[in-house]
This record gives structure tokens, sequence and C-alpha cells, in this order.
């Protein structure tokens, strides 16, 4: 049946009503066949207006997310980028300085066992030497002996004194280089903030289009790597530690 | 092998160069240059003059893997001593590393005593 056919069907009796009321000069007739028919499209109508309030409710919706999308996508999204290459910075400014001072405090601790080697063989081979001898004219001739340990040992102690206080300093800019963490663990916590707003918009707009978006992974190139492995995140048969490691390399003849 | 080896650390973090080239002083091998990826390190191995390559795998540019694999396809390079030195803990990733070459597989965090006994079984190996 047509399309056409179907109105004539429901339509076809209420209009012949209306045309034979206007024949007729009934004004009755006439209004009841126009109310007759006014219901009958009631139903439809209400459905359309109804449909049309739904998309118009869903549009400013996704207007609100989308806008909220733009957003991120001018401003934050670029402001996390920057907070995340400063907190690279701060690490990699924070590891260095470490680095420096480790290294300036490894020789001076260095020089210190190497002297202080010196002078407990000196002493030693005195103390074998004056133990072997006996009167008072190889008594003096220890003490004169001994003459050039003592001065090595005059020169030792300032040096390792200041050598430790040094050591001691750089320990404690080493300390204060830690501060580090505070800093970047308060821009990190923000960072995680947006990425659970940006989430949670996106999720909205899922659902507001109510499609079934299909599980997408990101293009990844496994020559490329995959990063240090993070707890909860990482995924895939990992090795537990070096010990794993060796196991599996020494599994295949390495 | 003498203590005059000469190392290439390939790792895009300038502080785990500084911390790995620290710990081969610390053994007794001062000689180590640097790169920051394998784009940067292999005109360097190319050029001659090194013993001994460390390389992490994670890298912008060409990764280790990609390194290594030039290095055993290059025949003046094919024979040198490798030990990649990566926080890549998976296990396939493990034995591809060995199928390109690799002659020890150190995972970060790593300790200088994990590092020497990596370094003097190969070097020994080697010998």
């Amino acid at each position: 049946m047509s399309n056409f056919q179907v109105l004539n069907l429901e339509y076809g009796a209420c209009v012949e009503a209306l045309s034979e009321a206007l024949r007729g000069g009934d004004e009755t007739a006439f209004f009841a066949a126009v109310d007759h028919i006014v219901r009958m499209r009631e139903p439809q109508t209400l459905t359309e207006v109804r449909r049309l309030t739904g998309d118009l409710q869903k549009a400013l919706e996704r207007f609100g997310i989308e806008s909220r999308l733009a957003d991120f996508a001018e401003n934050e999204i670029p402001d996390a980028k920057t907070r995340l290459a400063h907190v690279i910075r701060m690490t990699d400014e924070a590891a260095h300085r470490t680095l420096d001072l480790v290294e300036q405090s490894g020789p001076l601790a260095e020089r210190c066992a190497r002297e202080a080697a010196v002078l407990i063989d000196s002493l030693k081979a005195h103390r074998e030497h004056a133990a072997g001898t006996g009167g008072i004219e190889s008594g003096v001739r220890s003490l004169v002996a001994f003459l050039p340990v003592v001065r090595a040992l005059e020169a030792f102690l300032p040096t390792v004194r200041a050598d430790s206080e040094q050591i001691r300093r750089n320990l404690a800019d080493v300390l204060l280089a830690q501060g580090y963490q505070d800093l970047t663990g308060q821009i990190i916590r923000s960072v995680i903030k947006l990425v659970e707003e940006l989430e949670e918009a996106l999720a909205s707009l899922t659902k507001l289009s109510g499609d079934v978006v299909e599980h997408a992974t990101l293009g990844e190139n496994p020559d490329k790597g995959h990063g240090p492995v993070v707890p909860g995140v990482t995924r895939g048969d990992l090795a537990a530690g070096q010990t794993d490691v060796d196991e599996l390399l020494s599994g295949l003849g390495m | 092998m003498s203590k005059e080896l000469k190392f290439l650390v390939v790792d895009d973090f300038s502080t785990m160069r500084r911390i790995i080239k620290n710990l081969l002083h610390d053994l007794g091998y001062p000689n180590v240059a640097e790169a920051d990826d394998g784009t940067t390190a292999l005109p360097m191995l190319q050029a001659g003059g090194i013993d001994f390559l460390i390389t992490d795998w994670n890298m912008p540019g060409m990764p280790g893997l990609e390194l290594i694999k030039a290095v055993r396809a290059d025949s003046k390079l094919a024979k040198m001593p490798v030990l990649m030195l990566t926080a890549e803990a998976k296990r396939e990733q493990i034995v591809e590393a060995a199928q390109a070459g690799v002659n020890g597989y150190v995972i970060k965090p790593f300790t200088a005593e994990t590092l020497k006994e990596k370094l003097d079984k190969i070097l020994g190996a080697v010998k």
C-alpha cells in the first residue's frame, strides 16, 4: 500500500465530512470535522516537538562540552605541556646539581683516604723501627726520624678538616637539591587533574553521540621501546628484575 | 683487553650518561664518549676508536635496538661488545635484543655491582 493510500484511509472520511459540512453550510459540523483532524495529528506533532526539544538539549549539551574541549585544546593542554617540560627541566637540573656535588666530593674523600694511608704506613714503619732499638742515643735518633712524620701529620690534619667541611657542605646542598620533588609533584598533580577533566568531557561526548567507539590503540612502534614499567599501567609479560633477565638470557644460551 | 678501553655511552638523558660515566670511571675506565641517540652514535662508532658500546633502548631519533642492528650489520663494527642498559622490561623485548645481538642486558634502575658484573662477563668472553 502506498503512502498516499494510507493517508486516504486515515483521513478520507474526515475530509469527506469536512467538505460535506462546507457544502451544506453546517458550521458546527465543519468545526467538529476540523477538531477531529487536529486531534488525529496531535500525537505525531507532540512526538515531533519532543524529538526537537531533545535534539536541541543534546545540541546545547554538546555545545557546552565542545566549548570546554576547545578550551582544553587551545589553552590547558598547551599549558600542561609547558608545565611537564618544566618538570623535566627541574628534575634535570636537580640531578645535575647532585652529580656536580658528588663529583666534587669524591676526590676530596679519596685524597683524605690516600694521605691517611701514607701516614699510617709511616707511623707503622717508625713504630717497628723504634721497637727494635734501645739506649738514649738510639732514642734521640728515633725522635729525629719521627719529626718528618709529625710534620706530615701537621700538614695533613688541616687538609682533612677543610676537606671534611667541604664534603659536609656538599652533602647539605645535595639534601637541598632534592627539594625539586615537592614542586614537580605539585605540577604533575595539576596535570593529572586536567587529564581527569578531559577524560570526563570525552566520556560525556561519547555518551551523547551514543556511538559505540571501538577501542583505539595508540600507534606503537615496538622498535622504539615502551619506556619504564609503570605499575598498574604497563601490560604484558614483564621481567621481574635483573635476576629474571639473566635467567631469560641464559635460557637463550647467553 | 686493557683498562684503556674506550666506551661509548648512548642515552637521551644527560644525567643517566653522567651516572654511567661516573660508574665507569670508578671501575677504572676513564675513557668515555657520549651520544644522545643512535643517529649521533652511529657516525661516532663508524669513525673508529670505540671498543665498547653501552646503549639505552627508548630514545628519540634512532632507538637503541635499531642502533644495535646497524652495528651488527656493519662489517667493521659487527664484533663490537654491546651492553643494553634500559628500562624496557618486557620479556619479548629482551628476547628481541638478544636476537639483535646484544652481549648483555641490564634493566634500569640498576646497581654499580650489576654493571660491573656484566662488563666483566662481556670483557671476559671477548678476551
